[in-house]
């Protein structure tokens, strides 16, 4: 038995238990692609994808440069259609954005509006979803709170880290209340401390409000980190190369699941899968 | 550059438009119909009064730019390689600039009567507000590491300037250059309009006053055709001489 | 911001600047048919503001450019919205818009006294007429230039099309939309002093011409130096509404 098959077995077996403790989200599918392809100037971008999320699910990709990454993720948002195949949101057919699936953007500097105030800027989504005005300043207060911005509602982007952005911009897209996350590379622009408390403060807001995420990076160990499961993806054309159960316990810690030897397989069977796609 | 077929369509409705509608509104005093306007226009070319016209216009506007052009630069060089000068005459910069060009017409009318002295004075005037404050800009905000060689090399002050710095902001000069000329060209038609009995701005004006709307249609479309030209020209000759460089410097 | 010491300075040499001026009239080194000291143009000033109709010259110019500068403001936002914020209107208007911008607005003014005569029409017409391009280019291109990962950020909150124009685009234009308005301004009081001159209506552009005709310098310079008035506060007005607007810009 060689390591790859015995991780995925190792994987199968735990996967149940995964499934009970993010609230029992279970085997229903929220998001379903069935032969998805996507051309783009005559070229094919993404080529017959199958892809199934289930709800409370938290599934990574990762990929090579060029493989389609961001635009599985566009697809799966409805910001994009594709040329051949379905995609169905919760057995419907998707036809464009919706407002309870948000999308948060890896340039958080270009996705929030620079004239408006943190506050103002959670405040756009409850002005979108028709919130009445009084209700608001308690709701964006909160919001802000939740992502460890309670102080911060008075200033401007421009004032703000990088860090601060994006956790405003996870702040307005909490405001959606949305049962999905579309993540395209959130963290990815941040140095690594403030990508590590924004990867455990994004597990805390997954397992509180049993949201499903579909998160795209190209860092390894944060994909098997965050994830119940991680697809990679193979380029030119983009299509599915390996698909592994992540079955680390939960909560995870950033020093004791990265120590850990399931962990560690998990990186190196991954980092294999790229080094062999990159070829 | 890409020429868009779309961008022809509006103009071309307009022409057949006002032609239609002139035509069956009858003869007028204020208005001609294209066809008319396209006749008057080619008589006062063969009959050269456009081309005198045309001539004393850009000369003065070309006269005016050299002079304010030569002031602005050499003052905006000045204020922005020396700081403290550039402090002192803030002020004094500060209130004099909003003075509009057509507000120094009459000085200039008692001081230098009518013809193209007092219209290269206002022209002038105005062509010295966007050299100097481009200029010192552009001075000001020369790469400081270019400044630091210059001291490492051991150049002295001039040199300091005229090997170092007025290189450096030069693509952002022949910017302000460019839209210097476009002012010369507004502010000697305005000039010849409001008082100034020669060049475009006179010939649109006689037109006018006699009763001929195609002929002055004719000079509105003309003057149109020369700014546009001037335009084009100038903003090729940027690309040309500066390529990219010239791009980054439009930013703000 | 500019220190204390630094405006004092600006104002010593100002001061001396006027009193160079000063000794330069009294030694008459320039005829004081053309160059009145400024003793003699303060004095004019003060006496056409209390005893003659000079204050109601300045509210004529302040009036023309104020009406003809909100009509092209409203009209070019307005206007600049609409074809900015449709690629297909764009590419169908933009270019004549590219043409006409050089034309020298001036030049429209005998076509508008054909239409119009020596009315105070014709001077709202031409101002307007005068004023409108840079705040319908500016718009233009501010709703051109909107970020496009704004655009998806709308249409994942799924905003109504009015709302991502009041929200998004209107406010993202506005810097450009701001410098439109300041341009503006300043071609339209050039062209109100033009049309006052021209067409004889009550303003300061008349006041400077008449008092230069009958060669009374000092009037003339105490119209001149009100038009830089109005120019200067016009300028203020107009910084002060910018700093307040575009306070979330980075420093």
């Amino acid at each position: 038995m060689t390591a790859e098959t015995a991780t995925k077995e190792l994987g199968a077996a735990r996967l149940a238990g995964a499934d009970a403790r993010r609230g029992g989200a279970g085997r229903d599918a929220l998001i379903e692609f069935a032969g998805v392809s996507l051309a783009f100037a005559g070229k094919t971008v993404l080529d017959k994808i199958d892809l199934s999320i289930a709800k409370g699910e938290i599934v990574c990709i990762v990929g090579p440069s060029g493989c389609g990454k961001t635009t599985a993720l566009r697809l799966a948002s409805g910001l994009l259609a594709p040329s051949a195949g379905a995609i169905a949101f919760n057995g419907a057919p998707l036809q464009g954005p919706r407002r309870d699936v948000a999308i948060v953007f890896q340039d958080y500097g270009k996705a929030l509006l620079p004239w408006r105030t943190a506050a103002g800027n959670v405040s756009l989504a409850l002005e979108a979803a028709g919130t009445p005005r009084k209700a608001r300043p308690q709701r964006i207060g909160a919001l802000l709170a939740k992502v460890g911005l309670p102080n911060h509602a008075d200033k401007y982007p421009s004032q703000m880290s990088g860090g601060m952005q994006q956790r405003l911009q996870i702040a307005r897209c909490l405001a959606q209340e949305p049962i999905a996350l579309m993540m395209d590379e959130p963290f990815g622009a941040l140095d690594a401390m403030t990508r590590q408390e924004l990867q455990d403060e994004l597990l805390d807001i997954a397992a509180a409000s049993g949201a499903t995420i579909f998160f795209v990076t190209h860092d390894l160990e944060e994909a098997i980190y965050l994830g119940d499961r991680v697809i990679g993806l193979l380029p030119h054309p983009g299509r599915v190369g390996i698909e592994l159960k992540i079955d680390l316990p939960r909560p995870r810690d950033q020093v004791a699941t990265r120590e850990a030897a399931q962990f560690l397989r998990l990186r190196r069977e991954l980092y294999d899968f790229i080094k062999s796609a990159e070829r | 550059m890409k020429v868009d077929a779309r961008a022809f369509a509006l103009p071309l409705a307009l022409i057949v438009m006002a032609e239609i509608g002139a035509r069956a509104h009858g003869p007028s005093d204020s208005l001609a119909p294209p066809s008319a306007i396209a006749a008057a226009f080619l008589e006062a070319l063969s009959d050269g009064s456009l081309l005198i016209a045309t001539r004393d216009t850009l000369a003065s506007a070309f006269a005016g730019l050299l002079v304010g052009g030569a002031i602005g630069l050499s003052l905006g060089v000045a204020l922005g390689a020396v700081p403290a000068l550039n402090r002192a005459l803030e002020a004094a910069i500060e209130l004099t600039r909003p003075i509009p060009s057509v507000a120094l017409v009459p000085i200039a009318l008692v001081a230098l009567g009518f013809g193209y002295r007092l219209e290269i004075a206002i022209v002038a005037y105005a062509c010295v507000w966007p050299l100097l404050l481009l200029t010192r800009a552009a001075v000001a905000g020369v790469e400081p590491r270019l400044i630091e060689v210059a001291r490492a090399l051991r150049l002295n002050p001039l040199a300091r300037v005229v090997k170092i710095v007025v290189p450096a902001a030069l693509p952002r000069i022949f910017v302000a250059f460019r839209l210097a000329a476009g002012v010369a060209l507004i502010v000697a038609v305005t000039v010849e309009i409001a008082v100034n009995p020669i060049g475009l701005g006179a010939g649109i004006m006689t037109a006018g006053q006699a009763l001929r709307p195609e002929l002055m249609l004719a000079y509105l479309v003309w003057i149109g055709l020369v700014g546009f030209a001037l335009n084009a020209l100038l903003v090729l000759a940027q690309q040309r001489l500066f390529g990219r460089a010239a791009q980054v410097a439009e930013a703000p | 911001m500019r220190s204390l010491r630094d405006r004092l300075l600006g104002v010593v040499v100002l001061a001396l600047l006027v009193a160079l001026w000063q000794i330069v009239a009294n030694l008459k080194l320039v005829s004081p048919v053309y160059l009145p000291g400024p003793d003699r143009a303060f004095t004019a000033l003060v006496h056409g503001l209390a005893a003659s109709d000079l204050g109601a010259k300045l509210m004529g110019t302040i009036e023309h450019m104020i009406e003809g500068w909100l009509l092209a403001s409203i009209a070019g936002i307005a206007l600049g919205a609409l074809i900015g914020a449709s690629s297909q209107a764009r590419a169908f208007i933009a270019p004549t818009l590219e043409f006409l911008r050089p034309l020298p607005a001036s030049a429209i003014i005998p076509v508008a006294i054909a239409v119009f005569g020596l009315s105070p029409a014709m001077a709202l017409g031409v101002i307007a007429f005068g004023a409108i391009w840079p705040m319908l280019l500016a718009t233009i291109h501010g709703f051109a230039a909107v970020e496009p990962r704004l655009y998806e950020v709308a249409a994942a909150l799924r905003l109504s099309r009015p709302a991502v124009i009041f929200k998004i685009a209107l406010p993202s234009a506005l810097p450009d939309i701001l410098a439109g308005l300041r341009l503006g301004l300043t071609v339209a009081l050039i062209l109100a002093v033009v049309c006052e001159m021209i067409a004889g209506l009550n303003g300061l552009g008349n006041w400077v011409l008449l008092s230069a005709r009958m060669f009374r310098s000092a009037d003339l310079f105490a119209g001149v130096i009100l038009l830089g008035a109005v120019g200067f506060v016009g300028a203020l007005a107009l910084n002060i509404a910018e700093r307040r607007l575009l306070a979330w810009r980075a420093p």
